[in-house]
């Protein structure tokens, strides 16, 4: 019987096309059928310069199907390069030019002497998803782009992190990361939002090391700069949200680029005193507080589901209830990010499910005695379970329904303390 | 099972006619793999008079008349089809033509301007406008269409 998959939370690898959107000036053009680009855009900060609308399209159909794409890609690349000003052009291509065979790589090949770069990235769906969409787009960019050099920048780190608009809080989240690094004395090297682009992308080969902090979203990219650009990299396995964290990541790049350690600590005291001092003035909201009670559930992808538990165990000392990982998580990464998992203080271990259906999360979350009300931390698709077993919901992964968020962040100190502010302005709203 | 294409050349080799200027179809019926030429359908007689001037003179007369039955059935000229605002207003002809092949599964010419798509689309006949040989253009579709039936992948080559 054909099995159906319940509240999936990830696109097409073709919703790549939001990762090329990230980066300022970079155009998306689509190889692909006229409804793809509309599936996948949402109104989640996606207008502006370029947006989904505009993005040119082959619009194949059935004349494509059978006597191939190919004439119409060529013409849509050529005009776009004529009529759309971009620093950077990403094709990307649909499942159905490539299951009929569309040699879509000869054809931005012609390109190569271009005034303005154009590159590829195969996204057909059934490829993988917008995850593995994302990893494939900085691959064609430092495959087909980016050249060796001799030329290195001293400090200069480029960071690498989860998915654009596949993660809401993106943008704040790598502004604080770069914030941070900053404060070490390095140079922050990142290519989305605003004022980044191509300069940055340019910069890519001369860092001194990459920093990627993810479960496993881009590890391959990195994998992929030390063979080419002899660039070593360091694997934070997870977002740093509070302080616990953050000072993790701050010791470990710190001795990996040889900062000196009076150096790392003066910042990492810096500020965990305001964090603790920040804290310690809540303490009897947590502690007299009726309704957070000690269990929680995160529903999310890899890096919100690790990062949100280490941070309600080690900081705010909850109990981690089931976890669970919803980005399909390619199974060679998942025995690592299991041991993740159980790697938390007061030798806390939290048991982690890689599940896809919505389905059969509910019913386990359905099924546990969280001993009182239960904290979930997900997507929207949680909203209504929660609600239904009078539990507090706080919409943190995608699907992101009931919040607008600019450029919030739950990563570094103030991160955590943002994500305290929202969990419990769930809990102080619920009698009022 | 069974099925008809139409096909709109002017000698059996290319698919050089475009949906407008042609006033004939070579029909093929197609059974499992095997190709056979079936028919040659005239336009004539189903068609407005403007039909009967595009055939004789093709470009030039086309372009000169009046009548908007001319429509679609201005060939000859690059803009033909389509080219010009009110190229494919005229309906006698084009809806004439769709009724002449409607029993088609579907219909390979040149161009086809954008009104007479939207009939064909309306009686689910799919339109090819390609350029190509005949021999190509069955070849690809009649693929095509037994891949469809028999419901074996489109794949062409070894997708990872």
């Amino acid at each position: 019987m054909a099995k159906l998959l319940d509240k999936q939370r990830y696109k097409c690898a073709l919703g790549a096309m939001q990762t090329v959107q990230a980066i300022d000036r970079a155009l998306p053009i689509l190889h692909s059928g006229p409804g793809c680009a509309q599936k996948l855009s949402e109104s989640t900060g996606s207008s502006g310069y370029f947006s989904p609308n505009i993005f040119p399209c082959t619009s194949i159909n059935e004349k494509d199907v059978v006597f191939g794409g190919v004439k119409k890609l060529n013409s849509t690349i050529e005009n776009a390069l004529k009529v759309i000003d971009a620093d950077l052009y990403v094709v990307l291509t649909g499942c159905i030019p490539e299951i009929v065979g569309d040699d879509s790589g000869e054809v931005v090949s012609r390109f190569e002497d271009a005034e303005k770069p154009v590159v590829y990235a195969p996204t057909a769906g059934f490829k993988g998803n917008n995850y593995k969409g994302h990893e494939q787009v900085v691959d064609a960019i430092v495959d087909q782009y980016l050249k060796k050099t001799d030329k290195k920048q001293k400090g200069l780190i480029n960071i690498w992190a989860d998915v654009p608009y596949q993660d809401l809080f993106w943008l704040g989240n790598l502004r604080q990361l770069e914030k941070l690094i900053a404060e070490l004395g390095l140079i922050p090297n990142t290519i989305f939002g605003y004022k980044r682009g191509i300069e940055n992308i340019n910069k890519i080969p001369e860092a001194e090391f990459n920093l990627l902090v993810s479960p496993w979203v881009g590890l391959s990219n990195v994998k992929k700069m030390e063979k080419k650009f002899g660039t070593p990299y360091l694997h934070y396995p997870n977002l740093p949200i509070g302080a616990t964290e953050t000072s993790k990541l701050l010791r470990e790049v710190g001795k990996f680029a040889g900062v000196p350690e009076e150096k790392v600590e003066g910042v990492i005291k810096e500020h965990e005193d305001y964090y603790y001092y920040l804290i310690s003035r809540y303490a009897d909201l947590f502690l007299e507080n009726r309704v957070i009670n000690k269990q929680f559930t995160v529903v999310a992808d890899a890096q919100y589901s690790l990062a949100v538990t280490k941070f309600l165990v080690n900081d705010l000392g909850l109990i981690p209830a089931k976890q669970f990982v919803v980005d399909d998580t390619p199974k060679n990464h998942r025995d690592r990010i299991t041991e993740e998992f159980k790697k938390l203080n007061f030798g806390i271990e939290a048991e982690v499910s890689f599940e896809t259906d919505g389905y059969k999360i509910h019913e386990e979350i359905k099924n546990h005695d969280y001993h009182g009300y239960p904290l979930v931390l997900g997507g929207y698709y949680e909203k209504e379970i929660t609600e239904n077993l009078k539990g507090n919901f706080l919409n943190i992964s995608w699907p992101v329904q009931d919040k607008v968020v600019f450029d919030n962040f739950y990563a570094g100190y103030e991160g955590g303390i943002r994500l305290i502010e929202d969990i419990y302005t769930v809990a102080v709203s619920r009698f009022n | 099972m069974a099925y008809f294409i139409a096909i709109a050349t002017s000698d059996g080799e290319q698919v050089d006619r475009k949906f407008g200027e042609t006033d004939s179809f070579h029909i093929y019926s197609v059974e499992e793999k095997e190709i056979v030429l079936s028919a040659i359908r005239k336009a004539e007689g189903s068609d407005a008079p403007s039909q009967n001037a595009s055939k004789e003179a093709d470009a030039s007369s086309c372009g000169k008349t009046e009548d908007p039955g001319c429509g679609s059935g201005c060939g000859g000229n690059s803009q033909a089809c389509g080219g010009n605002g009110q190229g494919c207003g005229g309906g006698g002809t084009v809806l004439g033509k769709v009724t002449l092949i409607e029993d088609c599964r579907c219909v390979v010419a040149k161009k086809v301007g954008f009104q007479a798509q939207k009939q064909f689309e309306k009686k689910a006949i799919s339109v090819f406008d390609v350029e190509c040989s005949v021999k190509e253009a069955l070849e690809k579709i009649t693929s095509y269409y037994y891949k469809i039936d028999h419901r074996q992948s489109l794949r062409t080559k070894d997708v990872e």
